[in-house]
């Protein structure tokens, strides 16, 4: 092979190796993979939820602020329960300022 | 031998340079075309660890489910992506507040649509580490969006199934929601002591134990001096016990949309009761079974202003 030869193949695999960087601009898929062209947030749960028991005294939702609180951590919770915010903080409620509002934060 | 690497030495380098050429054909279109609009227009540099800021549903019938719920809601929607997967923003009054992604069911499985509860981390790769170290396995992992950010899917120990996602345009500031947009989300599970003490540690939730009157725990999470979700036990006689996130979507009248529920194809899960807020609430699903509560909320003033 001629030195002519060995620069023609050296400038083709430069040029390669621009198009695979190209390649991989276009198609988003950056050097940790983790940019990618399709979108995978899409789950199916186990089929069937039962929201049987589910009565008028069970209740999921925030109340207004200042709810009465319970005991703090259960027994059953000791060893991997949270740590309860203090007594004197009475329980929060959910935003009350319109969008754009003054209240709004 | 020098005569045959003459005649194909040329050769090789066109052949590779015409597939290149050809995969950056095959796979532009789709990469231009994904392009998830920023979470937060105005970008601002705010961020609300450990709040709701998006959610999508997977459905197997998209067309179905922007009939039932712009039907139901008043949803707009707006295609961002046609082909596969199709995938539209639902817009409440013109505000984003998720995505519909078509999506079929696995073949050979008995699987449910659901809505996946996306919420505000600061650092997505760190938050899932975390996760991670407690228990929690990874259902889609990390991945960014130009305009959107970078977000993961994953499951806590309970196998809830939740995502986290920073915002590259910062998060929404907290304001009371409108008729139509997520209002409340909460956690039904076995033991919310130990899923209080994970989301904790992930969103650095405040914890407050509520007094009720059922028996069973229930926990305020909150982040910023606001309520942000909470973390119940299963009710008592629930028999199939899958911990999984359900979301509210705020209503003027919460008894006059069960009627349109059962009309567009749904189901009432949970009859209307007044919650703890003093409104009425109910748990829906749509007509291809994913589940979404109904929550009533006047506009009167909490009685604690945050600190």
């Amino acid at each position: 092979m001629t030195l002519i030869h060995a620069r023609r193949l050296a400038a083709a695999f430069s040029g390669i190796g621009l198009l695979i960087l190209g390649a991989c601009a276009v198609t988003g898929v950056g050097v940790d993979g983790s940019v990618g062209v399709g979108y995978d947030a899409g789950y199916y749960e186990p089929y069937g939820y039962d929201y049987g028991g589910w009565g008028g005294a069970y209740r999921v939702g925030p109340g207004r602020g200042g709810d009465r609180r319970g005991g703090g951590p259960h027994p059953g919770g000791a060893g991997h329960g949270y740590r309860p915010a203090p007594s004197s903080r009475p329980t929060p409620s959910i935003p009350s300022g319109s969008r754009g509002g003054s209240r709004a934060r | 031998m020098s005569s045959s690497i003459r005649r194909v030495t040329p050769i090789v380098p066109s052949v590779l340079a015409s597939l290149l050429l050809s995969l950056i054909a095959v796979s532009s279109p789709s990469a231009a075309s994904f392009d998830l609009p920023p979470l937060n227009s105005p970008a601002s540099t705010e961020h609300h660890a450990g709040k709701m800021v998006w959610a999508d549903l997977v459905t197997p019938d998209l067309a179905a489910a922007e009939r039932f719920y712009g039907g139901l809601l008043g949803w707009t929607f707006q295609t961002v992506h046609s082909g596969d997967p199709d995938y539209a923003i639902a817009l409440a009054g013109g505000v984003p507040v998720g995505g519909l992604l078509q999506k079929p069911i696995p073949a050979g499985e008995h699987r449910q649509s659901a809505w996946l509860t996306f919420f505000a981390v600061h650092d997505v790769d760190a938050s899932k580490r975390d996760a991670l170290a407690r228990g929690a396995k990874v259902v889609a992992d990390t991945k960014s969006y130009p305009h959107r950010g970078r977000q993961a899917v994953l499951a806590d120990s309970e196998g809830a199934v939740f995502a986290i996602l920073a915002s590259s345009s910062g998060d929404a500031p907290d304001y009371l929601a409108a008729p139509g947009e997520w209002i409340w989300s909460s956690l039904l599970c076995q033991d919310p002591d130990a899923e209080a003490a994970f989301y904790q540690e992930m969103f650095g939730y405040d914890v407050f134990d509520l007094a009720s009157d059922d028996g069973l725990t229930h926990l305020i999470l909150s982040s910023d001096d606001y309520a942000r979700a909470s973390a119940n036990a299963f009710p008592a006689d629930s028999r199939r016990r899958h911990a999984h996130w359900l979301n509210f979507v705020r209503v003027a009248s919460t008894a006059d949309m069960l009627d349109k529920v059962v009309a567009a194809g749904g189901r009432v899960l949970v009859e209307p009761h007044v919650d703890r807020h003093g409104g009425l609430v109910a748990v829906v699903a749509d007509p291809a079974g994913a589940p979404f509560g109904l929550m009533e909320w006047t506009a009167g003033d909490s009685k604690v202003e945050p600190q």
